[in-house]
């Protein structure tokens, strides 16, 4: 129960940062709305540990509910990470096109 | 009919002055892609009579390539080749290279280390890293070609308007290939010499070349 609460307190000191951020015009609405999905979501993850227990159980999984979630964790942080080396070779795509550009008309 | 040379160098100054000197008779253009040296590479090409384009920041072979081959095409070039700045090919092959496309034989002409018996390899990347490589082109890319990453080879301005190098690091050798025969340019191997100055490309390099072409053709 205690854990449960200290759980819910980060999340909602990071959906304060995250309003604070949206009102400051850092984000934009889709990053907004993305993160703050996610945060409630780990919100009501938290609240209904015991029904993802009995769902996990049911699915015929053998560990806990909490471990359930920690898979899904990794799965997602394997994404992000993935994404981020996607962008990341983007920004050096064009990091490289802006390069000849300047490198071809230095030589005009 | 008009032929550069693409020189791309990256602290090449120990070389680039012969390297060069051997290449004027064969070529009307030499232009030396300067890939952010930190020595005097581009002043010594500059002397030597060379273009020299400077990219302020490396960016890897592949782009200074693609930077050189702009330049070409925008200068009227008839006929490209892409030459390498470390002294490991030899200036003399460039009339065998280059006469398939004189001939209207071909678009592009790939130099092959295998169809001549005169390249010394080093062991591991005769018997090792080169049948791995072959593998892969011809199987999961569909290339029957006999040297997969070649760094010497001949474009004719059809092949340079249709080949545009989105890989900035090495593995633009194997997408100049791919990218040929998806084009369905004519395509020519023929017989080089390659002097190994140092072992070049490890086993680890040909699984940055598969893991850059991926992620090209994710960001596409």
């Amino acid at each position: 129960m205690l854990q449960q609460i200290i759980a819910l307190l980060i999340i909602i000191y990071f959906i304060s940062r995250l309003i604070k951020e949206k009102n400051n015009q850092e984000i934009n609405n889709k990053e907004f709305a993305v993160w703050l999905i996610f945060w409630l979501s780990g919100a009501a993850a938290i609240i209904l540990i015991k029904q993802i227990d009995r769902l996990v159980n049911w699915l015929g999984f053998s560990g806990s509910g909490i471990n359930f979630l920690i898979y899904l964790a990794v799965i997602a942080l394997f994404y992000l990470v993935f994404k981020l080396r996607l962008r990341l070779a983007k920004l050096d795509s064009d990091l490289t096109t802006m390069t000849r550009h300047v490198a071809l008309d230095n030589k005009k | 009919m008009k032929i550069s040379c693409v020189l791309p160098a990256l602290n090449e100054e120990k070389n680039i002055t012969t390297v060069i000197s051997s290449l004027r008779p064969y070529v009307h253009e030499i232009i030396v892609v300067d890939d952010g040296s930190t020595d005097s590479t581009a002043q010594l090409a500059a002397q030597s009579g060379a273009i020299v384009i400077k990219h302020p920041i490396n960016r890897g072979q592949g782009a200074a390539l693609e930077t050189g081959d702009n330049y070409a095409l925008k200068n009227g070039a008839d006929l490209v080749i892409h030459f390498d700045a470390d002294g490991q090919f030899l200036a003399t092959e460039i009339p065998e290279l280059i006469e398939p496309i004189l001939k209207n034989q071909a678009d592009i002409v790939f130099g092959s280390r295998f169809l001549s018996k005169k390249t010394a390899f080093p062991f591991g990347k005769k018997y090792i890293i080169m049948p791995l490589a072959k593998f892969f082109t011809r199987f999961f890319l569909g290339i029957k070609l006999s040297d997969p990453q070649s760094g010497l080879r001949a474009l004719s301005r059809v092949a340079l308007k249709t080949i545009t190098i989105n890989n900035q690091g090495m593995a633009h050798a194997s997408e100049i290939q791919i990218k040929a025969f998806q084009n369905k340019l004519r395509v020519v191997e023929v017989p080089i010499t390659v002097i190994y100055q140092d072992f070049g490309q490890k086993l680890s390099g040909g699984f940055r070349i598969i893991r850059d072409l991926l992620i090209n053709k994710l960001i596409k």
